[in-house]
């Protein structure tokens, strides 16, 4: 390619190039303002105002561009080169024109609706339309109009810059369907958990387990439980342990104070939610048997936060006011093998103290 | 009461979770009617409208519906209900106006009974 055609390309395509021999640390300025000064002798961007104004307009990636209210259709006298490099238009293209030669097929009435109001009655609105380059592709331009007075205050331009938010139209629309995803995911499973619940009742029923079937039940429904609150906040990836607590221990809470819930916000991935789960659900079940709440007036505290450096999930439990501890009642329930076992599964811990009021568990889950 | 036996009614799309519910009634003697779609239920109802004393509806229903038109009938005619629901978060306006208690699924089943149960004024 010969220096000679790259010279020829410059105006329209050739902005590029100017943005790489701008690299090259020679300063190169859009002489658009230089061009619009020339055809408007009146309109004097002077003074040291005037400069910044002109480099401003020049340099900056905002495209901006400038409509004469006073001629027929209003069309634009001034486009920068940000304009030009979103749209794909020359200067030639734009200048003269209406700015509705930006619109397309499937561009909404409703924001050229708004922008026709706010011309009419000179006010400042922020529109995103659909737009469409000159190659055809549309994108969404965030555009933000008003007018803009003489020093005698009259009307003279109306202002127009625009911002190409195709990209954060995207994202917030990938936003929105996660966030229905994950509440259409949270309805079902939630909805299978009490279809499994239903399919283990009635097999205990028909095979005269009952009581067994009970159990496998209330660990399940544990288990739902936990993942309530994980499915609702899916989209953030980690979980707020406190939500997941509260509505794991919700069924033993009856608000008259025999649960006590303290935390700091801690925030843990999805993973360990089951184990979390399934042990609080195990303490609770022998505290309801054997424990604190075996009997009138004793308490539990669950207290939740994570270790110093973060790496540690430490929950305690404590049961206060129940009867006095018998080990042999304790020792040999397969809950507690259940949840030895979960929680070495984990790489977490669990250690138990037996004081005159009760039950001192701590767990230690790595995350 | 009339009877010392009370009658429950049961809505659920779900026919495993409407099952379990009936199971767990008919374990406390209570006399059951069920139904899993709206037109259903309110054709229960209609005939069985003096028989009834408590409900449990689920809220989201197959193909759309919602269990508000069988919630405004009991309303209508004094019967106590429960909500038993998985979806929390997307009930709509007119959900959010009914006054019943609303059960978290999953749940047991029993407990389900017994809270509906709990909902008749003595």
């Amino acid at each position: 390619m010969s220096f000679k055609s790259d010279e020829d390309h410059i105006g329209n395509t050739g902005e590029v190039q100017m943005d790489k021999s701008q690299a090259r640390s020679m300063p190169s300025f859009d002489d658009s303002p230089d061009r619009f000064r020339s055809t408007h002798p009146d309109d004097r961007f002077s003074g040291a105002s005037g400069v910044l104004f002109e480099q401003a307009m020049a340099q900056t990636r905002m495209a901006i561009c400038l409509s004469d209210p006073h001629a027929e259709d209003l069309p634009i006298v001034f486009a920068n080169r940000a304009f030009r490099q979103l749209t794909g238009y020359s200067e030639e293209e734009i200048i003269g024109n209406n700015c509705r030669f930006l619109q397309g097929p499937r561009t909404s009435q409703e924001p050229l609706e708004k922008i026709r109001r706010a011309i009419e009655e000179e006010d400042v609105v922020v529109v995103e339309v659909l737009n469409y380059r000159k190659d055809g592709t549309p994108f969404w331009n965030a555009l933000h109009l008003g007018p803009i007075y003489d020093a005698d205050g009259r009307l003279v331009y109306f202002f127009g810059s625009q911002w190409d938010v195709s990209d954060v139209r995207a994202a917030r629309e990938e936003e929105r369907i996660a966030r229905v995803m994950a509440r259409e995911l949270s309805h079902r499973m939630k909805n299978m958990f009490s279809v499994i619940s239903g399919i283990v009742n009635i097999t205990g029923r028909t095979r005269g387990i009952r009581s067994e079937a009970a159990e496998i039940n209330s660990r399940i429904q544990a288990l739902g439980r936990a993942y309530e609150t994980t499915l609702d906040d899916a989209a953030e990836g980690d979980i707020d342990m406190g939500d997941a607590i509260r509505a794991i221990l919700s069924p033993y809470d009856d608000g008259d104070g025999r649960l006590n819930l303290r935390g700091d916000g801690t925030r843990a991935p999805f993973a360990g939610i089951s184990v979390v789960g399934l042990l609080l659900h195990e303490l609770a079940a022998n505290a309801t048997k054997h424990g604190a709440w075996s009997q009138e007036g004793g308490t539990v505290s669950v207290v939740w936060g994570s270790s110093a450096d973060g790496n540690e999930l430490q929950i305690d439990w404590l049961e206060q006011g129940g009867p006095p501890f018998e080990a042999a009642k304790i020792q040999d329930g397969t809950g507690t093998a259940i949840m030895e076992r979960l929680v070495a599964g984990g790489g977490g811990s669990i250690e138990r103290e037996w004081t005159d009021g009760g039950l001192l568990a701590k767990l230690r889950i790595g995350v | 009461m009339i009877c010392d036996k009370y009658a429950i009614f049961l809505l659920d799309d779900e026919p495993l979770i409407l099952m379990d519910l009936e199971f767990a009634a008919e374990d406390r003697d209570y006399q059951v009617f069920s139904a899993s779609c709206v037109k259903k239920a309110l054709d229960i109802l209609e005939k069985h409208r003096d028989g009834i004393d408590t409900a449990v509806l689920d809220v989201t229903l197959q193909d759309g519906e919602t269990c508000l038109p069988v919630a405004r009938w009991l309303e209508k005619n004094g019967i106590p209900y429960v909500l038993h629901s998985g979806d929390l978060n997307r009930q709509n306006e007119k959900l959010r106006e009914l006054s019943a208690p609303l059960i978290a699924k999953p749940a047991s089943s029993d407990d389900v009974i017994k809270r509906a149960i709990g909902q008749i004024a003595t």
